[in-house]
């Protein structure tokens, strides 16, 4: 490009705003059209039809789950833009139930809501009681930010560290602490705490309480990530500190703030999922759940090395992730729960793979070199015939069942060994002058039903990057 | 075609999607010779080397190494031929020994797989006294001096009986010592056969060391001539496609009055040798005036940069007084609101923010005059407004704000630095060697830009690893050594013997 500047001009002057506005929110179509793809499929192939005979129970219930992971999604987002990375949602969650949860013990007791036993009574909770529980954690949220903020930015502590400690920590103490509480309010040592009032029932259970929340959440980060100061600011850092710091911004206060959202937003999420399963369990509340929003982080287009993502991107992410899940636990009967870290691990290695290849274009990849490759194409294939014996939905007839099953392992099993050896051969094959050359390449068929765009290697993929601005790429205008 | 062409490239054209990196280049390197390739920044000088040293194995058209047509798979292939390349970011692991780096991959091993390190350390140790580096080769690689560290990636290549060595401007984070002592290596390697490509921006290398001159422009090979029969002024013609006029600023400029007074400044250098990196540092900068600040590598002019802006970690002594008032500033922040500029000497490093647009990194020290109320957020008609006056205010080349900013030049990269920092009005701009690995004409483009900031009222602050560079644009030049100053010249009593004898004082 630097030899030819003219033609740079011109592309960006005849590109229309359509296209422009494309290239700004790539990450964001991708998503939409992936999310629809993803639901028609479902619809397409679901035996029960579950989709088609029930749309809007299906419906909210995506959306009431997806805007609890938006939530704290977003958190865990701009954490990652602005160059960190925030460990601790999971144990957040559960730590904020606890916390909620005591404070309600604590104060029914204080207004002399108890019964004969002097046991809490939580059925019918005034309103200040509710609002000060959800206060009351929101404050403690803050305060566990800016402890990392403060391990982050003064002790100077990696932000893994940090947050990993409290990963660890948090939920240890919520378990202690929920004890101690139960001791003391009422006349028993439970290691959970139920809360009986229907308010506080109903924030996580009406559908549109959660999607509310997580609305108004979102367009207050969109405005802070998009359109303020501080926002441009956690980009700069995230994208590099050094300078960010030599053009006079406060590092230790944007990253404060950027802690600090990261912790209340689990907050957030947490005070809801307490509400809809009515009580506080730390021990299994939102276990694991800080891997899941990092996934819907980067799946919506966030670069773990900072400085990259949209809040739009995220939410989008965290449905998309939310719709796959769905659409697995309809399609495959047998407890759908297990189902979910294997369709999460997959699909942040397609996403991340996917950006990879995006930057890597005009490069031959190789997928499977040497060894490795071979025992990865073995690997591969063993894996998706097992997938295939899982997922072949267990007829009727028992006799038939087994035999059904290892009858699609095979073919699948099959098919895909064949697929990965044909794209391995066609790797092998000395290079040939003349740069990339235009061939469909198999495994990247997963990787288009992430994202619908592409491979760079091939030929319409190629086009279009050339017909964008030189270097812009799409992630142009992801930084504003 | 001649008989001695130890390597032949033949038509070798490189298309990036977009760009034709080189254009059917055609060069005979002949064997045992000094081999110069110069060009403007993205001329396609590194597509080339690295297309020898077989980095980049996706191209179109032939090498022929002693005739035989040869395409390396990778960089081991065209090691096992004997062209090794030394990049100019080392490839070294810090951790690892200086001999443990030099057979790193070859390592030797006895029987049982356990590796032989007596006999790697005897190795290496005679390699590197063989390129006059006295290093023990059991010391740790990242505690050498960059020079040093040269050397043992040079030991490498030899170990591994290099006959084409590529160097990328070896040259340019090297001593003025440490440079005379690659000369001789050079040298030596010569006496023992061994053809060198040599990549640098810096005329009098090339004119001291070549035996040949290649001159590469927009992937094109423009001329290879003898170095007899050329001059570093026809070399630079070629290379621009252009005369550079000396650029002259005849009509004296007028210094108005001190704007920055630094009165006995010192940097304390706890848990080192020297203990001070400054020691008792005292000058004064007029408005309208450019101070140049002359010194080898380590002699303290980024550190005086930093002291000056806010930006030390640790706290120096002194007073600093800026236009009148007494100022010690403990973030860039502060020095920014009174109107103090840095632009970094480590413009990917400490000054771009790569990921953003040309106009968001314009407008990124001025954000808080762009914004509207109620919510300060970001008035994108206002920013998009400013950052198109700074475009054309500073002829910065690029499609517009909304380009990205990786997509520029490094000149126009570093203009929109300076971009950034005009918008903040300052007084006393600080720049540090800011035409670092910026191409000849965008380098005279920064000088008139200098020199025009400085009619309007500026004070320059400048240091650059440049003595020509200095002695063109400055009015006065002051020259540190370790950290004391050790001379101060007037434009016209300057020379580049004066400040280099300054610069190489010492006690």
């Amino acid at each position: 490009m630097a030899s030819n500047p003219g033609e740079g001009i011109q592309g960006s002057h005849s590109s229309s705003s359509l296209s422009r506005l494309y290239s700004r929110y790539a990450t964001e179509c991708g998503l939409l059209i992936a999310i629809f793809a993803v639901v028609v499929i479902a619809i397409l192939i679901d035996p029960t039809n579950a989709y088609l005979e029930k749309p809007w129970y299906n419906a909210t219930e995506i959306l009431r789950h997806a805007s609890i992971l938006g939530i704290f999604a977003m958190g865990a987002g701009i954490v990652i833009i602005s160059g960190g990375i925030d460990l601790s949602s999971g144990s957040v969650i559960a730590f904020s139930g606890v916390i909620c949860c005591s404070i309600i013990l604590g104060l029914c007791q204080y207004a002399g809501l108890v019964d004969d036993t002097g046991n809490p009574v939580t059925a019918n909770l005034p309103v200040w009681i509710l609002v000060a529980a959800i206060s009351g954690t929101l404050g403690v949220a803050f305060i566990v930010g800016s402890f990392h903020a403060w391990l982050i930015t003064v002790i100077r502590l990696p932000p893994f560290i940090a947050t990993l400690a409290s990963l660890v920590g948090l939920r240890s103490l919520g378990r202690v602490l929920i004890q101690d509480v139960n001791r003391v309010f009422t006349s028993n040592a439970n290691t959970q705490i139920y809360i009986r009032d229907a308010t506080y029932k109903s924030l996580g259970n009406e559908w549109y309480i959660p999607v509310i929340i997580c609305a108004v959440v979102a367009l207050a980060l969109f405005t802070l990530m998009r359109s303020t100061v501080t926002g441009r600011h956690l980009y700069a850092i995230g994208g590099n500190e050094d300078a960010a710091r030599l053009s006079g911004i406060s590092i230790e206060k944007k990253k404060w703030l950027a802690y600090c959202i990261g912790t209340m937003t689990a907050a957030l999420a947490g005070i809801l999922y307490s509400s809809y399963v009515g009580g506080a369990m730390p021990d299994r509340d939102g276990l694991g759940y800080e891997l899941n929003a990092i996934a819907a982080a980067v799946v919506g287009g966030c670069s773990l090395a900072g400085g990259l993502g949209t809040i739009s991107g995220i939410v989008l992410g965290a449905i998309f992730l939310r719709v796959v899940i769905d659409a697995v636990a309809k399609t495959v009967k047998d407890n759908p729960d297990e189902f979910q870290g294997m369709i999460v691990g997959l699909l942040v290695v397609l996403a991340v793979t996917f950006n990879e290849l995006r930057s890597q274009k005009g490069d031959r990849k190789k997928f499977f070199p040497g060894a490795l490759g071979i025992v990865n194409i073995i690997s591969l294939t063993v894996l998706m015939g097992i997938v295939a014996v899982l997922v072949t939905s267990d007829g009727d007839s028992s006799t038939d069942d087994s035999r059904d099953k290892l009858f699609a392992g095979c073919i699948v099993a099959g098919v895909t060994f064949a697929v990965l050896v044909a794209r391995k051969m066609f790797e092998s094959r000395p290079a040939v002058g003349q740069g990339p050359v235009p061939v469909p390449i198999p495994i990247t068929v997963n990787v288009r039903d992430v994202s619908s765009t592409e491979d760079p290697s091939t030929e319409i993929g190629k086009q279009e990057i050339e017909g964008r601005e030189p270097g812009g790429e799409d992630d142009e205008g992801r930084d504003s | 075609m001649s008989a001695s062409a130890l390597i032949s490239i033949r038509e070798v054209t490189k298309r990036y999607p977009g760009v034709v990196a080189l254009d059917s280049v055609n060069l005979d390197i002949r064997e045992g010779e000094c081999h110069s390739i110069v060009g403007e920044n993205g001329a396609g000088k590194s597509t080339l080397m690295k297309i020898l040293s077989g980095v980049i194995t996706d191209y179109e058209g032939d090498l022929e190494l002693r005739g035989e047509r040869i395409r390396f798979s990778g960089t081991r292939a065209a090691e096992a031929a004997g062209i090794s390349i030394i990049h100019q970011e080392l490839n070294l692991v810090e951790e690892l020994s200086a001999a443990a780096n030099i057979f790193l991959g070859r390592e030797k091993v006895r029987g049982l797989g356990l590796l032989d390190e007596a006999s790697m350390e005897r190795a290496a140790g005679e390699l590197l006294q063989s390129l006059e580096c006295d290093v023990d080769p059991r010391e740790r690689a990242g505690a050498l001096r960059v020079g040093d560290q040269q050397l043992i990636e040079i030991a490498k290549a030899l170990s591994l009986n290099t006959e084409i060595l590529i160097m990328d401007e070896p040259t340019s984070a090297l001593t003025e010592s440490e440079v005379a002592r690659l000369y001789r290596v050079i040298e030596r390697l010569r006496e023992q056969n061994v053809t060198i490509l040599y990549i640098s921006h810096k005329m009098d290398e090339i004119f001291r060391i070549s035996d040949r001159i290649t001159v590469l422009r927009d992937g094109q090979l423009v001329e290879t001539v003898d170095r007899e029969a050329t001059d570093p002024r026809r070399i630079t013609h070629l290379m621009v496609g252009r005369e550079i006029e000396a650029t002259s600023f005849d009509e004296p400029r007028k210094p108005e009055g001190e704007i920055l007074r630094v009165e006995n400044l010192s940097l304390p250098w706890p848990g080192h040798a020297k203990e001070w990196r400054l020691r008792d540092i005292s000058f004064s900068l007029q408005s309208g005036e450019i101070l140049g600040i002359a010194g080898l590598m380590g002699a303290g002019r980024t550190e005086l940069m930093e002291c000056l802006f806010g930006a030390s970690e640790i706290p120096y002594q002194g007073e600093v007084v800026l236009d009148g008032e007494s100022v010690r500033f403990r973030h860039p922040a502060e020095a920014k609101a009174a109107g103090v500029a840095l632009v970094t000497e480590d413009r990917k490093r400490l000054g771009l923010f790569s990921q953003m647009s040309v106009g968001n990194n314009i407008t990124m020290c001025t954000l808080d005059e762009l914004v509207s109320m109620p919510l300060r957020q970001i008035d994108r008609r206002k920013e998009t407004a400013a950052a198109e006056e700074s475009i054309s205010q500073l002829a910065i080349k690029t499609s517009g704000p909304d380009a990205q900013v990786t997509s520029l030049s490094g000149g126009n990269q570093q203009k929109t630095i300076i971009a950034r920092w005009l918008r903040t009005n300052p007084k006393v701009l600080l720049l540090d060697d800011p035409t670092r690995g910026v191409d000849v004409g965008a380098k005279a483009e920064l000088y008139r830009l200098m020199d025009s900031l400085c009619r309007d009222g500026l004070g320059i602050l400048l240091t650059s690893s440049e003595l020509p560079e200095l002695l063109t644009v400055c009015d006065r030049i002051i020259v540190f050594c370790e950290g004391r100053l050790t001379g101060e010249f007037t434009r016209e009593e300057a020379t580049e013997e004066k400040l280099m004898e300054a610069a190489t004082q010492l006690e």
